[in-house]
């Protein structure tokens, strides 16, 4: 697959401080790229560097294989992005906000006509925008990208304002554009289980920095799950197996060991036994995404 | 020009064209009435005359306002809905769209400045006034106030486009109007510092008094052609100012 989107150590200064540092991101054609951080890990500047609107401080940006710089026309024209709020003109119709979109790309009307069935704005495409609700704003956003059926969609926190169902929808919506329309699909999130829900691939970015690139499954994969063990004595067990090169911490009635190889499992249980400390469970806690999150970022789970 | 057809297509519903007709038919009817009385009052031969300067007096307070109000609503469009970065992720140029607002506010501000001249000739005829239309002094009247109406709308537009609150640059084009009301009374030296002094400036026609009485008399044109070109370099020289600064700021 090739490369839709990469960037080789983009970084962002304001004010003397790094908001974006040393960033390399690979987006793959084809795939759904969950770009994932808390509020104010750098998410949004990255992707306004990738669509020109945020000039690097350092670092390049290639997109479609040509660098931004040179070549911002010829891959603006191929790209839809929707970023931060959604942008409209809100004394016009949602249908007039289209036409605007339409005019500047020289798109056909039904494309138009598509896109606003796709948002489910048909019924809504007549009414003054500035009467629309924040969710059929964002939707309006959404049909605003897709209107041109880009081969590159950048969506940055497409979800925002969206009650339940409407966030449901869209999910479908954004998982169906690849398989549907050939679309590549660079969208960020600070909600975990949005992106667990729809990307193939993620990015994590925590501080300005990436932390994590790959699969779901690498990242599942790369963390070692935890061992519990449940003892007799666990003040006195800590403090024996902490005496033995081990570092163990107590949560509640465990003792929670974080990357214990195989080995180390019997040989932890024979110090406790030889100790006279009595073992009354040992168990494996895999570690879910959201603590693995948790891990990278130190930050709740709605990250 | 596609550019300049989609911000006039974005002008819909912006009522932008019929504020401009209404803010015109008060100003061209003061005008008119206070024209009538003093010509009655005087020889008939000053009608033309007095018409030309009493339009040009009011232009300096009427058009800083309305140019404010015109070039604001233009470009607020984008600050509300936040749709500069929609626009530059489609492609457009920042220059280019600053280009097209200004064209979309030039051609507000020529059809308002037209439409004026056109309702002076239909008022001097039906007046009575005894000489025929005089279309010369009606074209120099005409440029005058179109090109002194292009720098206050280069210099709204800058102001407009970099700070988003529109108060500041509404408060701006009040003040504008102020001094384009009062600059006849500044010394010679101060009042050439203020672009809205032009509206009286660059008029074919000039007023002094003597005793109770207003003596009109016409300008020499040779004399106001390197004032016209100063004031059209100055304004090329605010428009780029401030699409480059414009251009220059982060979104």
């Amino acid at each position: 697959m090739n490369e839709v989107v990469s960037t080789y150590n983009l970084s962002k200064k304001y004010g003397g401080e790094y908001r974006v540092k040393d960033v390399n991101l690979s987006v793959r054609e084809g795939n759904i790229y969950g770009f994932l951080g808390p509020n104010g890990a750098g998410k949004t500047t990255t992707l306004k560097m990738i669509l020109g609107l945020t000039k690097p401080t350092d670092g390049k940006v290639k997109v479609f294989g040509k660098v931004l710089e040179e070549n911002r026309e010829f891959i603006l024209k191929q790209t839809g992005a929707l970023i931060e709020s959604p942008s409209y003109y809100g004394h016009l119709t949602g249908l007039e906000n289209m036409r605007v979109v339409q005019r500047l790309r020289d798109l056909p009307d039904r494309n138009v006509v598509e896109a606003l069935r796709i948002v489910r704005l048909e019924k809504q495409k007549d009414k003054k925008v500035s009467e629309y609700s924040l969710g059929m704003k964002q939707r309006l956003g959404i049909a605003m990208a897709i209107v041109s059926f880009p081969k590159l969609l950048i969506l940055d926190e497409p979800t925002n304002g969206l009650d339940p169902a409407g966030i449901g929808e869209i999910r479908e919506l954004i998982k169906s554009l690849p398989l549907q329309y050939g679309m590549t699909v660079l969208i960020s999130s600070h909600l975990l289980s949005e992106i667990e829900q729809t990307a193939t691939a993620v990015g994590i970015i925590n501080n300005g920095v990436m932390m994590f690139q790959g699969s779901l499954e690498d990242l599942k994969k790369g963390k070692q799950p935890d061992i519990l063990e449940k003892t007799g004595n666990n003040w006195l067990a800590q403090k024996l197996l902490t005496e033995k090169g081990y570092s163990p911490s107590v949560d509640g009635e465990f003792l929670v060991f974080r990357n214990l190889t195989d080995e180390q499992v019997p040989n932890v249980n024979r110090i406790l036994t030889a100790g006279n400390i009595d073992v009354y469970r040992i168990e494996e806690q895999k570690k879910s995404l959201e603590s693995i999150f948790l891990d990278m970022t130190g930050k709740e789970s709605s990250l | 020009m596609k550019l300049v057809g989609i911000e006039l297509y974005k002008l819909r519903r912006k009522h932008l064209f019929s504020m401009v007709m209404i803010f015109l038919l008060v100003e061209i009817s003061w005008a008119f009435v206070v024209t009538a009385r003093s010509v009655s009052g005087n020889s008939v031969y000053a009608g033309w005359k007095a018409l030309i300067a009493m339009l040009s007096s009011m232009n300096g307070l009427f058009f800083p306002v309305l140019t404010a109000v015109c070039v604001s609503r233009i470009c607020d469009m984008e600050h509300k809905g936040n749709t500069r970065k929609l626009l530059l992720a489609m492609s457009v140029k920042q220059n280019r769209l600053y280009a097209a607002k200004y064209a979309s506010a030039a051609i507000v501000m020529f059809t308002a400045a037209v439409l004026q001249a056109l309702a002076a000739a239909a008022f001097g005829i039906t007046s009575a006034f005894e000489r025929s239309v005089p279309l010369f002094l009606l074209f120099r009247f005409l440029t005058a106030t179109i090109i002194t109406n292009m720098i206050v709308a280069a210099l709204q537009q800058w102001i407009s486009m970099a700070v988003k609150n529109q108060a500041f640059a509404l408060t701006f084009g009040m003040i504008g109007g102020f001094i384009g009301v009062v600059a006849d009374l500044l010394p010679h030296n101060v009042r050439k510092v203020f672009i809205w002094s032009y509206y009286t400036g660059l008029s074919p026609v000039t007023q002094f008094y003597t005793g109770n009485h207003v003596i009109f008399s016409i300008r020499d044109t040779g004399s106001m052609v390197p004032v016209m070109t100063v004031l059209i370099i100055a304004g090329i020289v605010v428009y780029f100012a401030g699409s480059f600064h414009v251009s220059r700021q982060e979104l």
